[in-house]
């Protein structure tokens, strides 16, 4: 087993530094085209990144939330379902979790925060197992299902956050009420978005790791992927697996939505989550589904983003180059398998046509 | 050069980390049945699809009726006067006869339209001038497998064969349906002076019907007789490069209790049509029942429905005196079933996941793979794993390697090991040897019959019935859905061919 995936990291790993360097490769063409200086703008990413605290905390805490929604949409994928409608189980965790706060305000913070926990977790649970029943059961397409979701649970939201739930202040047109400061998450760097909810995650992160790598439920959900029928053929009961994961990639996505709140923006409102989940799916797809992989990618894009938004106030190039390299290395993370598989089978012929005359050779001396 | 059908040339075929032709010189004559032989992966097909212009050989030279093969493509070598019938028909179902005849070919009326009256026509001459004997107007679909072939024959003679290649033609044919192929053969190469070639392991085929064999091992052709010199046991030796011992399978012990009852079981296929209508039978310890059949009569049905893969419509299924109907396969399996399964790429092997993986599935939750109950102990498992891999024989890279790298024989090695190893009193077992090499089959033979001598009770299904045959204590014969005939040993081969077609009912009306 070391042998292989040792074998099997080796050319991920060197397709993905490939990838990445022709990313910034082709980011700084076209910051040339654009007028800009590539290393003067590459340098000021960094700084946006690293330059102070604050921004550490930035990054930090963007990274938490691609990792949990990356290892989210892992999970799914373990056994077989793409779970493209995080986005949606989010938002509605975070906005169930807010009100919990603000329906419960009085009580004392054990009881909220784990109130607003179990509210998020439901919340998303839920959301996720109506694609993950209607796949199983009825075999709908949980792709489609999941994005026409997220457009529901995202108008959703934003009905509550402008009537029912409004916030009180008349300024604020789609948000709800804030949280009681006693009920904020701690922040570990002071005046960034860092919140303790990154201990949680952490503790996330490692279970969700350590079930799918080294048990016998992450055995049998690998082996649900692979091949569904010879799962259920071996005794497993697919049907059910593949709904609790959901169910709990859902429960995860809604719990991200908490921490937001909780930590960040202590009332809900659209920057709960611009996209995040879909970011994180990317970082997923990126890391080939891989958990550990996806916690490192994590810190990677995240330092990306935010030192993007930093280099933009700066040096003044716009953070969208962010997009572009992502985009890249995108196209040649998908594209390696293709590229790389053709390399392996040219070498493959060669090597064959000259055993062949070798062999020819020997015979006729 | 005259007599020369065929003739290879030093021909070589590299495929991505294989050599499957290596050096390949030999002579076919005009007009005489040529058998190839050889174990799977031998080479025969890849040489045959060389000859048809699938396969562009690496190296090495093919010359047809004297003229070289420039351009390696299938119209190319249909134009020199080459046709190929493939083990898998590729005919259009929903066509009639003279349709799928004529198809790439077709007459046309004004360059435009399809000239159906010239079709049937033509098709109606092939058949007189060649004596198939076919309604030219009947959609294909509704023809047996023996008549299906014979449209593929008669789709090559069409578009001119001269040389005619036949790929493991048989495996589909029940024993009267090969007698007609034969006769068909013998017909075109004596009238028409066609030449044949016919790849097969089946060797008292050979026996039968080639002027002369030619025999490959690991993609070199070892060695080419005329039939009359050799016989089967010689051909075997060759195939396999040393002695094959067909032991006499020695079957101990006497029949006990009654381990599978099926009571009146209906069974609808995927397309919700019935396949499988109101069949009985039963399974008793320590006997081997075996089901003679054709393909798609239902016998998959059959055998999903007893280990819960699929649905039964009406009646019941009782293993080990328990009502066992609905249950899923992991509720099945927990009353002492295993089952080696017809499509072992589908639903056998995952064939992403490693060896070793896959030869711990059904065992996995195990208390002594887990650590408190959930946590694998993976040194226990690779242990485990190796040792299966090693009694088993299964040649691969390792434990390690993932199951889809492994040739389709040890892949299967891979399933009967796991399934073998569950210690289940009942064992369901399907196309045990589909794919497999001769030498892997005496050891997967042995396997079974060892298995019965220690009790189990076992229902066996397979397309190739001298498998049937050897294993069986009994035997019965399904023909669309319905047992047709019951027959225990000896066992005459004419005779269950006859009730596999379902020919008993024709007979009772006869009388």
């Amino acid at each position: 087993m070391k042998g292989r995936l040792k074998r099997l990291n080796w050319g991920y790993l060197g397709s993905l530094t490939v990838s990445v360097l022709l990313a910034f490769a082709i980011g700084a063409v076209i910051l040339l085209i654009a007028g800009f200086d590539p290393l003067e703008a590459y340098g000021a990413m960094v700084q946006g990144a690293f330059s102070n605290a604050r921004h550490i905390g930035d990054f930090l805490e963007y990274a938490m939330v691609l990792c949990l929604c990356g290892l989210a949409c892992v999970l799914g994928s373990r056994v077989g379902i793409f779970n493209v409608g995080g986005e949606g189980q989010l938002l509605l965790g975070a906005i169930a979790a807010c009100q919990v706060g603000v329906w419960l305000t009085g009580l004392s913070a054990w009881i909220v925060i784990p109130a607003a926990a179990l509210a998020a977790m439901a919340v998303g649970g839920i959301y996720a197992l109506i694609p993950g029943w209607l796949k199983v059961k009825v075999k709908v397409n949980e792709v489609i299902t999941t994005i026409m979701l997220n457009t529901v649970a995202a108008s959703l939201c934003q009905y509550l956050a402008k009537g029912p739930w409004k916030n009180p202040n008349k300024n604020m047109v789609a948000a709800t009420a804030q949280l009681d400061p006693r009920y904020w998450f701690g922040t570990v760097i002071p005046n960034s978005s860092l919140s303790t909810a990154i201990f949680a995650a952490a503790v996330i992160t490692f279970l969700t790791w350590y079930v799918m790598q080294k048990t016998a439920r992450g055995f049998e959900m690998r082996l649900t992927g692979h091949n569904p029928r010879f799962a259920f053929f071996s005794g497993i009961k697919t049907d059910r697996l593949v709904i609790a994961c959901m169910v709990i990639s859902g429960a995860m996505c809604g719990l991200v939505g908490m921490f937001r709140v909780y930590g960040a923006e202590h009332l809900y409102r659209s920057s709960i989550s611009n996209q995040y989940y879909f970011e994180g799916l990317t970082v997923a797809m990126i890391a080939g589904y891989q958990p550990v992989t996806v916690i490192f990618l994590s810190f990677f894009f995240a330092i990306l983003k935010i030192g993007a938004q930093g280099m933009e106030l700066s040096a003044g190039v716009p953070n969208q180059i962010y997009l572009i390299i992502q985009t890249v290395i995108i196209f040649f993370m998908a594209a390696e398998s293709g590229i790389f598989a053709s390399l392996r089978a040219g070498a493959q012929r060669r090597k064959a046509r000259a055993d062949i005359r070798r062999k020819e050779g020997a015979d006729h001396a | 050069m005259d007599d020369i059908a065929v003739r290879f040339e030093h021909v070589s075929m590299a495929f991505p980390g294989v050599l499957a032709n290596d050096d390949v010189t030999l002579d076919i004559r005009r007009g005489e049945v040529f058998a190839l032989v050889g174990e799977n992966g031998a080479g025969k097909s890849t040489l045959m699809n060389v000859l048809y212009g699938i396969n562009t050989p690496t190296d090495g030279k093919v010359f047809i009726k004297g003229r070289e093969m420039t351009a390696f493509h299938p119209r190319a070598a249909i134009s020199m006067g080459v046709g190929m019938v493939h083990q898998h028909f590729m005919l259009v179902p929903s066509f009639t006869v003279a349709q799928n005849i004529v198809l790439s070919q077709e007459p046309r009326r004004g360059r435009v339209f399809f000239a159906s009256a010239a079709a049937r026509r033509k098709t109606r001459e092939l058949v007189e001038r060649y004596g198939l004997e076919v309604d030219p107007d009947l959609p294909v679909e509704e023809l047996s497998v023996g008549l299906q072939q014979r449209v593929e024959i008669l789709k090559t003679l069409y578009r001119g064969a001269e040389i005619l290649i036949l790929d493991e033609p048989t495996a589909v044919l029940t024993p009267q349906e090969t007698d007609e192929l034969f006769a068909v053969i013998r017909r075109v190469v004596r009238e028409q002076g066609m030449t044949v070639i016919i790849i097969t392991h089946k060797l008292y085929e050979v026996m039968a019907i080639s002027d002369r064999v030619g025999v490959m091992r690991k993609g070199r052709l070892v060695g080419v007789k005329d039939t009359s010199q050799v016989d089967e046991r010689m051909l075997s030796s060759m195939m396999v490069g040393r002695p094959v011992l067909y032991d006499s399978l020695e079957k101990t012990g006497v029949p006990g209790e009654e381990l599978i009852r099926v009571e009146d079981l209906s069974v609808r296929d995927s397309r919700g049509l019935p396949a499988v209508k109101g069949l009985s039978l039963s399974v008793r310890a320590g006997e081997i029942l075996g089901i003679a059949t054709i393909e798609g009569n239902g016998q998959s049905e059959l055998i999903e429905a007893i280990t819960g893969m699929r649905r039964a419509e009406s009646g019941r299924v009782i293993l080990r005196g328990r009502d066992a109907t609905g249950l899923d396969p992991g509720a099945i399996r927990a009353i002492g079933l295993a089952h080696v399964p017809e499509d072992r790429l589908a639903t056998g092997v995952s064939r992403e996941d490693t060896i070793r993986d896959n030869l711990l599935t059904g065992r996995h939750r195990e208390a002594r793979f887990n650590r408190f109950g959930f946590h694998q102990r993976v040194s226990t498992i690779e242990r485990y794993a190796a040792e299966l891999y090693e009694k088993f024989d299964i040649r691969g890279a390792g434990t390690d390697a993932l199951a889809g790298e492994l040739s389709g024989g040890n892949m299967q090695k891979v399933v009967i090991a796991r399934e073998f190893s569950f210690d289940a009193p009942v064992l369901i077992v399907a196309q045990p040897t589909r794919g497999v090499d001769v030498g892997a089959i005496e050891f997967i033979h042995s396997q079974i019959i060892a298995r019965r001598n220690q009790g189990c009770a076992i229902l066996l299904c397979s397309a190739d019935l001298d498998e049937v045959f050897r294993l069986s204590d009994r035997i019965v014969t399904i023909y669309e859905g319905r047992i047709t005939g019951e027959f225990t040993g000896p066992f005459s081969k004419e005779e269950i061919g006859w009730y596999m077609t379902g020919s008993r009912r024709e007979k009772e009306a006869v009388q």
